[in-house]
C-alpha cells in the first residue's frame, strides 16, 4: 500500500513537474510576446512612470500647494521648469502630483465596474430568458443616458465626495462591462462541459462561478483596461465641473478648470495638466492594445 | 493510367510537364522560437488530368503541402528546400503580382468548410460574376451569363433562382457546389480539395462526389485531394500518397495501395476502420498503437518504427529511403542499414525522385512482410460478456416524444412522436442525416432539452423532463459522451479535477475515496496517471475524449447517450475510443444510444438500430436486419451512399431527389415520399404509412409490405456493400 503510493506520488511528482513547466512556459510565452509588444512596452512605461509621480512625487518637487503672491503666473524657468500658477504655485509640482487623485478614482471605479458587470453579466449570459431580457432593457436605459450629466445629477443630489464620484463612474460604466461579459458567457456556455456540468447537477452559481468564469478572464481584464482609460476622463471631466475634487487640490481637471481663466497669459499652467491627463489615457489605451493582441493570439 | 491521361492535355509537345512537381520539398514551421520540421524530403508528380489523393492522420502535413503548392504557407512556415512546379511554373519565382494572377487563373481550392468560403453578405450571383469580371474583365452582363453557365455545370437546379440567394439560404450541399462552380470558373489547371465532404452528409456528400467524379471527365485539370477517409480516395483518385509524419511513407496507383498495402502504416490505417457489417461480437477494431511523434523530434531510423508492430533492430539503425515495389531494393538497402555503423544522427539522403521509374513505392524495410504484419489488438476479444449482460428487460422507455423549437413565426418539430424502447446493456444505434432529430432525441434523454410532451421513463419510473429537475440518482444513471473533444473538458481545470469533481457529485464519494476512484477511472480508460495533472489543451484529442468517457462512469450508470463519440477524431484513434466503449460496456453491463453518421461504426457497435428522417423515427430493428432488405427505402438510399474500399464498380449509389423538405412544413403523407425512389403514387402523398413488421421486432414506416419490398430491393440491389 505504502509502496503503491509511494510509486504513484513518485510518478505525480514527475508528472507535475512537467505540467508545472509546461504552464510557467506558457506564462513566459505570454509574457514575453508582452515584453515584445512596443504598444504595451510604452503604454506601460507611461502608466508606471504616473503611478511612482502619484507615490513619490512629494519628496521629489517642491510642494505643490506653496503659495507664492511674489511670483504668479511666471514662465518656465531654471527655478520652476514648467513656470507657476495665478498663486505662484509650481506648475511642475502640481503637474506631478495631480497623477494621485485620478489613480485613486480611475482604478477603484474601474474595479467596482468590473465587479458589478461580471455578475451581472454572468447571470444575464447564463439564464437567458425573462431574465436576461429585463436585465438587458435596464442596461439599455444606463447606457441611453449620458454618462457627465447623469454623474452630475446624482453629485449634486448626493453630495461631493471622491467616494460618491467613484461609485458613481463605477455604477455608469456596469451596464458597459455587463454586455461584454455576457456575450463571452453565451458563447461559452454553448460549451459541452457546461451541459456536462449541468448533467452532473451542479447549481447555477458553481457552473457560472466555477465553470464558465475561469474561461472568460481574458476580454474581463481586457475590458478592464478599455474602461480605465474612459474612467480616467471621466473623472477628470467630473473634477473640472467642479464635481470632483475641490481646490486646492492638484487634480488635473481641477487645474484645467480653474487656470482657464489665464490660459492666454500663462499657458503653461493649464497645457501642462492637459498634456499629463492625455498621455495617461493613451498609456492605459497602449496598454489595452497591446493586451487584447496578445490575449486574443 | 496516368501517362494515358498525361497525352490527353492536348498539347504538341512531348514532355508536357506534370500539373504539379513537388521536388524534395521541406517546409519548416517557426512557433514560439523553435524550428519545426513539418514536411521533410517530400517528391510526387501530378500528371495534368490525374487525381491524387493525399492520405495520413491529423498532422501529418497534408494541408501543409497543398499550401506550399500555392506558395500560401502561414507567416510562420518557410520552404527550406526543394521546388515546387505548377505546369512547369516554379512557384517560388513568382513576383508578388504574378502569384496574385496565378492564383486566380491556374489554380483553384476547395476548403472542408463551404460556409466559410462564401461572403455570407453578398448573392450568390454577384460573388460568381466577380470572378469573371476580376480575371477575365468581361463585362456585368457577359459575367451573370458565364456565372449562370457555371452554376449549370455543377448541376445546380435552376441556376437563374441560386444566383439570386444569399449563401445561407443554400444547403451545406448546394453551397459546397456553388464553391466548387467558383473554383471551377476560371478554368484551373489544378484543383485542390482539401476534406471536400467531412461537414456534409452521406447523401450529400455521395452526390458531391458524384459530381467531382463527373467533371473530373470534363475539365481536365489536375486533382489533389487531400482527405482522412480512405473510402474517398479510393473512388476518386488514381494515385495515392500516405504522409505520415511529414514523410511521404508510400505512394503509388489507388487500387493497388488499398487492395495490398505495402508501409505498416498504411495497412494499419486500411485496418483501423471498421469494415461494412462488421460487429463488435466479430472482433475488436484494430488501433495503430501510439501517437504521432511531436514536432521537430528528430530520431535516427524509421519515423514510424515506434508504432510499427513489425520493428525491427534495422530500423532504428537507418530510416529507410522511399523503395520501389516490387523489387528487391528493399533487401539491399536493409543489407546496407544492417551493415553501416550505427550512427544516431545518420540520416538516410533524401532518396532520388523515384516518381516514373516504377509505380509502387513504400518507405519500409520489409515491405514484402506487410501483408502478414500482426494484428495490434487480439482479434477476438470477448465480447461475449456484451451479449450475456444484455437481457431483454427494458431500461428506457419513450413514448411519443415531441420537442420543436421556435423559429420566428414558424414552429419546427424536431422530434415528432418517436416511442422506442432500449434494453439494458444493449448498444441502440441511432442514424440519420443532420436536422434528422438524433441529437435532440438524445438531449431529451439526458434532460439537457425537455420533450414538449410524450413520457420518457426509466426503469419503469418517468423522468421530469429537464435535467434540473431530476433527483441526483437519476442524473447519474444517464449520463453523456459529447461529439467535440475540444469543448467536452473545462480548459481551465486539471483532468484530475474534472474528474474528481464528477466522482464526488455523481458518486457521493468523500475525498479520500474520490482520490482512489478516480486512478480507477483513469486506469478504465487507459490513461496515463500523468495526464491527470495536466490541463486539457495539454492532451491529444483521444485522451480528452477519454477522460470524457471516464467522466461519464464516474457515477456507474445504467446508460450513456454517445453523441458521436469519435467522430471528430482519427481512424486510429476512432477505432481505440470504439474498443473502449465496447469494452466498458461489457464489464459495467451499460446501456448505449449511440449517434453517429458513420453507418460502418454504428453497425459496428450497434445491437440495435433506429433510422431517422425528418423528426420521425422511420424503422427499428436488429443491427443485421436494419442494413439488410427488406428495409426502408430510405435506409436503402443510406447504405448506397457511403463510399467503401472494395472498388467493386457494380455497387450502385441510389440517388436522392431534391433535398431536405423543411422541418415546419414536413411534406404530407409519408414524409419521404418527396425524395423516395420506390415511390407508389397517390397513397404516398396522402396517407401515413403503417407501421410494418418484416420481422419481429424489425419495423419500418411504409406502404409497401415487407414481402413486396424484398423483392423490389434484392432486384435492384447490388448485394449490400458487405466485405470481409
Amino acid at each position: 500500500m505504502a509502496e503503491e503510493i509511494a510509486g504513484r506520488t513518485a510518478a505525480e511528482i514527475r508528472a507535475n513537474t512537467a505540467s508545472l513547466l509546461e504552464q510557467r512556459r506558457q506564462r513566459r510565452y505570454v509574457m514575453r510576446s508582452l515584453l515584445r509588444s512596443p504598444t504595451f512596452m510604452i503604454g506601460s512605461g507611461i502608466v508606471v512612470f504616473w503611478v511612482l509621480m502619484a507615490l513619490f512625487s512629494m519628496h521629489l518637487t517642491q510642494s505643490p500647494f506653496d503659495v507664492n503672491p511674489m511670483s504668479t503666473l511666471q514662465a518656465p524657468s531654471s527655478a520652476h521648469w514648467l513656470g507657476t500658477d495665478d498663486l505662484g504655485r509650481d506648475v511642475l509640482a502640481r503637474t506631478l502630483a495631480g497623477a494621485r487623485s485620478v489613480l485613486v478614482i480611475a482604478p477603484i471605479a474601474t474595479l467596482l465596474a468590473l465587479l458589478w458587470g461580471t455578475v451581472i453579466g454572468l447571470i444575464s449570459g447564463f439564464y437567458r430568458g425573462i431574465t436576461d431580457e429585463v436585465i438587458m432593457r435596464l442596461v439599455d436605459v444606463l447606457l441611453a443616458l449620458p454618462v457627465v450629466i447623469t454623474s452630475i445629477l446624482i453629485l449634486s443630489l448626493l453630495g461631493r465626495s471622491v467616494a460618491i464620484v467613484i461609485i458613481v463612474i463605477g455604477v455608469l460604466f456596469t451596464p458597459l462591462v455587463s454586455r461584454t461579459v455576457r456575450s463571452a458567457v453565451l458563447r461559452e456556455r454553448e460549451h459541452e462541459y457546461v451541459m456536462a456540468s449541468r448533467l452532473r447537477g451542479e447549481r447555477s452559481w458553481f457552473v457560472m462561478a466555477g465553470e464558465i468564469l475561469p474561461n472568460i478572464t481574458a476580454p474581463i481584464i481586457v475590458e478592464g483596461t478599455v474602461r480605465l482609460g474612459y474612467a480616467v476622463f471621466t473623472a477628470a471631466t467630473l473634477s473640472f465641473l467642479g464635481f470632483g475634487l475641490q481646490p486646492p487640490s492638484p487634480d488635473w481637471g481641477l487645474t484645467i478648470s480653474s487656470e482657464r481663466l489665464f490660459v492666454q497669459l500663462a499657458w503653461w499652467t493649464v497645457i501642462f495638466p492637459a498634456v499629463a491627463l492625455a498621455s495617461l489615457v493613451v498609456g492605459v489605451n497602449l496598454i489595452t492594445d497591446g493586451l487584447g493582441r496578445v490575449l486574443s493570439k | 493510367m496516368s501517362d494515358a491521361s498525361a497525352q490527353d492535355v492536348g498539347r504538341t509537345d512531348e514532355a508536357a510537364p506534370a500539373a504539379v512537381d513537388v521536388r524534395d520539398l521541406e517546409v519548416t514551421f517557426h512557433r514560439r522560437g523553435r524550428d519545426l520540421p513539418v514536411l521533410r524530403g517530400i517528391t510526387l508528380r501530378i500528371e495534368a488530368g490525374e487525381a491524387y489523393g493525399l492520405v495520413g492522420e491529423s498532422g501529418c502535413g497534408k494541408t501543409t503541402l497543398a499550401m506550399a503548392v500555392l506558395r500560401y504557407l502561414a507567416s510562420n512556415g518557410t520552404v527550406d528546400r526543394g521546388s515546387v512546379l505548377v505546369d512547369g511554373q516554379d512557384v517560388s519565382k513568382l513576383s508578388e503580382e504574378a502569384l496574385r494572377k496565378w492564383r486566380g487563373e491556374a489554380v483553384a481550392m476547395v476548403y472542408q468548410d463551404p460556409a466559410a468560403a462564401l461572403s455570407p453578405a453578398m448573392r450568390i450571383g454577384d460573388q460568381i460574376c466577380e470572378i469573371f469580371r476580376y480575371h477575365e474583365g468581361l463585362s456585368k452582363a457577359e459575367a451573370r451569363v458565364r456565372a449562370r453557365e457555371a452554376l449549370r455545370r455543377v448541376a445546380l437546379p435552376d441556376p437563374d433562382a441560386t444566383m439570386r440567394r444569399y449563401p445561407f439560404e443554400l444547403s451545406g450541399g448546394q453551397q459546397q457546389r456553388v464553391v466548387i462552380a467558383m473554383a471551377l470558373a476560371s478554368n484551373p489547371r489544378l484543383l485542390i480539395l482539401d476534406e471536400p465532404t467531412t461537414g456534409l452528409d452521406a447523401t450529400v456528400e455521395a452526390e458531391i462526389l458524384d459530381l467531382i467524379e463527373e467533371l473530373r471527365g470534363r475539365i481536365n485539370a489536375a486533382i489533389l485531394l487531400i482527405t482522412h477517409n480512405l473510402g474517398l480516395v479510393a473512388r476518386l483518385c488514381n494515385r495515392v500518397g500516405v504522409l505520415y509524419a511529414g514523410r511521404l511513407v508510400e505512394e503509388g496507383p489507388a487500387r493497388e495501395i488499398f487492395t495490398d498495402p505495402r508501409h505498416p502504416y498504411t495497412m494499419g490505417l486500411l485496418r483501423c476502420v471498421p469494415r461494412f457489417g462488421m460487429n463488435k461480437t466479430d472482433a475488436a477494431l484494430q488501433t495503430i498503437p501510439g501517437t504521432l511523434p511531436a514536432l521537430g523530434e528528430r530520431k535516427p531510423g524509421c519515423i514510424y518504427a515506434d508504432r510499427c508492430p513489425m520493428v525491427k533492430p534495422v530500423c532504428l539503425r537507418r530510416e529507410p529511403d522511399l523503395l520501389a515495389w516490387p523489387s528487391d531494393a528493399a533487401a539491399h538497402a536493409r543489407a546496407e542499414a544492417e551493415a553501416a555503423p550505427a550512427d544516431p544522427l545518420a540520416f538516410s539522403p533524401h532518396h532520388a525522385n523515384p516518381v516514373g521509374e516504377a509505380a509502387r513505392h513504400a518507405r519500409c524495410y520489409f515491405s514484402a512482410e506487410v501483408p502478414e504484419m500482426p494484428a495490434t489488438t487480439p482479434v477476438l476479444s470477448a465480447p461475449d460478456a456484451a451479449a450475456a449482460a444484455r437481457s431483454s428487460s427494458d431500461v428506457l422507455e419513450m413514448d411519443t416524444v415531441r420537442r420543436s423549437f421556435r423559429d420566428g413565426r414558424k414552429r419546427l418539430v424536431a422530434v415528432h412522436d418517436v416511442s422506442l424502447k432500449i434494453n439494458r446493456g444493449e448498444t441502440f444505434g441511432l442514424v440519420g442525416e443532420s436536422g434528422s432529430g438524433k441529437t435532440t432525441l438524445a438531449k431529451c434523454v439526458t434532460g439537457l432539452i425537455a420533450a414538449d410532451s410524450g413520457v420518457i421513463s426509466f426503469e419503469g419510473k418517468r423522468l421530469k423532463p429537464t435535467a434540473g429537475r431530476r433527483s441526483q440518482a437519476a442524473l447519474r444513471a444517464i449520463q453523456m459522451v459529447f461529439q467535440n473533444p475540444d469543448s467536452t473538458l473545462n480548459p481551465a481545470w486539471s483532468t484530475r479535477g474534472i474528474l474528481t469533481r464528477a466522482v464526488r457529485k455523481l458518486g457521493g464519494l468523500s475525498s479520500s475515496a474520490a482520490r482512489a476512484k478516480v486512478d480507477e477511472l483513469a486506469a478504465d480508460v487507459r490513461v496515463e496517471p500523468r495526464f491527470l495533472l495536466q490541463k486539457p489543451n495539454d492532451l491529444s484529442g483521444g485522451q480528452k475524449q477519454r477522460i470524457a468517457i471516464a467522466r461519464a462512469f464516474a457515477g456507474d450508470p445504467t446508460m450513456v447517450v454517445c453523441d458521436e463519440p469519435a467522430s471528430a477524431l482519427d481512424v486510429s484513434v476512432q477505432a481505440s475510443i470504439l474498443n473502449l466503449l465496447v469494452e466498458l460496456q461489457a464489464s459495467e453491463s451499460v446501456s448505449y444510444i449511440f449517434i453517429s453518421h458513420d453507418l460502418a461504426v454504428v453497425r459496428y457497435v450497434s445491437d440495435r438500430i433506429g433510422v431517422m428522417y425528418l423528426a420521425e423515427l422511420i424503422e427499428v430493428g436488429s443491427a443485421e436486419e436494419v442494413f439488410n432488405p427488406p428495409h426502408h427505402p430510405y435506409t436503402e438510399a443510406l447504405l448506397s451512399s457511403i463510399p467503401t474500399l472494395d472498388f467493386d464498380d457494380s455497387h450502385q449509389r441510389i440517388p436522392l431527389r431534391g433535398s431536405m423538405p423543411s422541418l415546419s412544413e414536413p411534406p404530407s403523407g409519408c414524409r419521404f415520399h418527396t425524395r423516395c425512389h420506390r415511390f407508389l403514387g397517390d397513397i404516398c402523398v396522402e396517407q401515413e404509412p403503417p407501421l410494418q413488421e418484416a420481422v419481429t421486432g424489425h419495423t419500418y414506416k411504409c406502404h409497401i409490405p415487407p414481402g413486396e419490398l424484398l423483392q423490389l430491393q434484392a432486384a435492384t440491389e447490388p448485394t449490400a456493400p458487405i466485405e470481409v
